[in-house]
């Protein structure tokens, strides 16, 4: 059965307690999480909920800088028994191999994960789950569930990153415009959209305008092989993000009216993504 | 010195020409598939043979993009391609997915370079690639200068890196702003460049935060001219220019200024100085300001470009030269000019000259007396002996 694995934005975990499984940032080695957790809180909250499986992601693209760190954090987790460690720079696999650690890997390239193969060459240096790509067909998800050798890691919910830089470039704007700073998120408008935009420690990410829902997709990607959905609570209310992660779990063929009506009473601003579209590259 | 290799980007054969013509040592290009410049005129696989079969003759080599970020129903095609992109002598492919990579391998002697696309910023990540059996790595444009001496001195691999071009404001292979605002997918070559687009700022509380200028994410180009000699000191293999999409006015000016730098330095270092001048001549073909950012953990602000959707272009480039006998000069026209013009013809095996247009001849022998229609072929008279490719501009500076 398909578990349900969430990425809190809260140090008080007690909203996303629904969930089987816990992503937490790992603080200096994670970008786009919103926020980032420390290794002694993580085994805390391993301590205190000891049947949730927890997962940790060290997405950033690694510098040369990183990489002690980076190599003191894997070692220390390799003790811990976390499930699996999400990746996006290739030094994560290096380091794995050189440092014979058993933890599996996530490949996790956020926007690259769209294609079996790849996974599947991944799967051999220890990657044993792959976090697939948001910009992929409902039926280029299910022939990849078919053909891939290892696990399949689905974001089902949420605020998609389509952004990631090594710049600054809210705050660049700010101190070229002379403008006052702004504590917290900012948006960013065109056409009538909004779209968040986050400046941190590692650069800064732009979020989708909507809110990524597979609600109605769920009771048929549940009868594919797939081992977690994933949940991202980023920019959503933590009280209504308790209610949608509720409507996750339960959703059914036979009830799904009935919740996708309850679904639609929490006035989110949705999209399916590209689930059903297909996006285009050549343009005649 | 270690050998160094300028490498150009060449959207189609006249283009590869060019770029060879100007002293570049290796041009790349994307083929009819799998390229991350879908939009680009490519080569068709017969324009590919001609291509390497025109570089090798110079000693050149030609490589071909196979960056893009594949999809399920792009697998099954790709073995053929590869097979044939090997049967045309290519001298290696630009890959970007791993699983291509292993593909490569195991279908083909292709020599492999890892594509920018990964972004690739330390030296564990090189290690690893180098242990797939990857020959090249090009490094993310985000490399500072001493990670890129660290990686070079710990891993004995070719290093990458690009010198000169348009930059993405985000990490390459991490943004897919186009897919969504356009649906139109960066990672299989077809970026809308919404990051040169602008937005309206606002605040957690939705109050506008808006400057002179809007927001947009838009960066200033990358240019490493100045310090072209400090990395050749370095023992990078290959300095990469960007824009296979760029005029041949725009690759030959590129090609040959880098390449005049660095034949002087490498004919003498120690008495090698650099000449500013040479930026004003890069300022000519360019349409943005461009910095050396991420090479000197520069980062700032002063990075980035607020200049509205206004770029800058010109009609510098007035012709490029077919032929040259018995003191006529044949020439192919690409901006308007007229007799009394005052041009500049530049090329790779002579100075820089100036002179004064007297007469000019249409293709009816007919004078003219200003010549008007793109790519209208005209010929005048030229006291200086020019050669196929070279090309004339406006003068404007001294």
């Amino acid at each position: 059965m398909t578990k349900f694995m969430v990425i809190p934005t809260s140090k008080n975990l007690d909203r996303f307690l629904g969930a089987d499984a816990f992503l937490f940032g790992m603080k200096d080695l994670c970008i786009n999480f919103g926020t980032t957790y420390t290794l002694e809180e993580i085994k805390a909250y391993q301590k205190k909920y000891p049947t949730h499986d927890i997962f940790i992601s060290v997405n950033k693209n690694m510098r040369n800088e990183d990489l002690e760190h980076l190599k003191e954090v894997l070692i220390e987790v390799e003790t811990m028994g976390v499930k699996g460690i999400f990746y996006y720079d290739i030094s994560v696999v290096e380091l794995k191999k050189e440092l014979n650690l058993k933890t599996d890997l996530v490949w996790h390239q956020e926007h690259l994960t769209t294609n079996y193969a790849t996974c599947n060459y991944w799967y051999t240096f220890g990657a044993i789950y792959t976090c697939l790509s948001n910009e992929i067909t409902i039926s280029e998800i299910k022939d990849i569930c078919k053909r891939i050798h290892g696990k399949v890691i689905l974001p089902v919910f949420g605020y998609i990153p389509m952004f990631t830089s090594a710049r600054h470039v809210v705050d660049n704007y700010i101190t070229q415009m002379k403008l006052e700073r702004k504590e917290g998120m900012h948006y960013i408008k065109k056409e009538g959209y909004t779209y968040p935009i986050v400046d941190e420690k590692h650069g800064t990410t732009v979020y989708s305008s909507f809110i990524l829902n597979s609600l109605e997709e769920l009771p048929t990607l549940k009868e594919e092989k797939m081992d977690y959905f994933l949940l991202n609570s980023f920019g959503i209310d933590s009280l209504v993000f308790e209610k949608v992660l509720e409507l996750y779990k339960n959703i059914t063929k036979e009830n799904q009216r009935d919740m996708m009506k309850k679904f639609e009473a929490l006035k989110l601003h949705t999209d399916s993504g590209f689930l059903y579209k297909e996006t285009i590259y050549k343009v005649k | 010195m270690k050998k160094h290799e300028l490498l150009a980007p060449a959207g189609d054969l006249e283009r590869l020409k060019v770029a060879i013509h100007y002293g570049a040592d290796a041009v790349y290009i994307g083929g009819p598939s799998f390229g991350l410049r879908a939009n680009a005129t490519n080569f068709t696989l017969d324009e590919i043979k001609e291509g390497v079969a025109y570089a090798h003759q110079y000693g050149k080599k030609v490589y071909v993009t196979v960056n893009i970020v594949m999809h399920n129903q792009e697998l099954e095609a790709l073995v053929d391609y590869l097979k044939a992109l090997e049967s045309l002598k290519v001298d290696a492919i630009i890959v970007s997915d791993p699983a291509i990579i292993q593909l490569a391998k195991q279908e083909t002697n292709l020599e492999i370079h890892l594509s920018t696309q990964q972004s690739t910023l330390n030296k564990k990540a090189v290690e690893f690639f180098k242990k797939q059996g990857v020959t090249r790595v090009v490094l993310a444009r985000e490399a500072y200068k001493e990670e890129i001496e660290e990686i070079l001195r710990d891993v004995d691999i070719e290093i990458e890196t690009f010198i000169h071009g348009a930059m993405c404001s985000s990490f390459s292979g991490r943004c897919v702003l186009s897919n969504y605002l356009t649906a139109r997918d960066s990672n299989r070559g077809g970026c809308s460049q919404i990051c040169r687009w602008d937005f309206d700022l606002y605040d957690e509380n939705e109050k506008p935060m808006a400057g002179e200028k809007p927001f947009t994410f838009c960066t200033k180009d990358l240019s490493m001219l100045k310090h072209l000699p400090e990395m050749m000191n370095m023992g990078i293999t290959s300095f990469k220019i960007e824009g296979r999409m760029r005029s041949i006015y725009y690759i030959a000016t590129v090609v040959d200024t880098y390449r005049k730098v660095m034949d002087a330095y490498i004919k003498d270092p120690k008495n090698y100085t650099y000449q500013p001048q040479l930026e004003l001549i890069l300022r000519r073909v360019a349409n943005r300001d461009s910095i050396p950012q991420f090479f000197n953990h520069k980062n700032d602000h002063e990075c980035q470009y607020y200049n509205g959707r206004i770029e800058l272009s010109n009609q510098d480039f007035l012709g490029v030269v077919l032929d040259y006998k018995d003191g006529m000069v044949t020439l192919e026209q690409r901006n308007y000019f007229k007799t009394g013009d005052m041009v500049e013809f530049f090329g790779p095996h002579h100075e820089t000259f100036t002179f004064q247009i007297t007469e000019i001849y249409d293709e009816d022998d007919q004078c003219i007396d200003v010549v008007r229609h793109p790519k209208q072929v005209v010929q005048f008279s030229c006291p200086y002996p020019l050669e196929y490719l070279d090309m004339m501009r406006k003068k404007t500076f001294q």
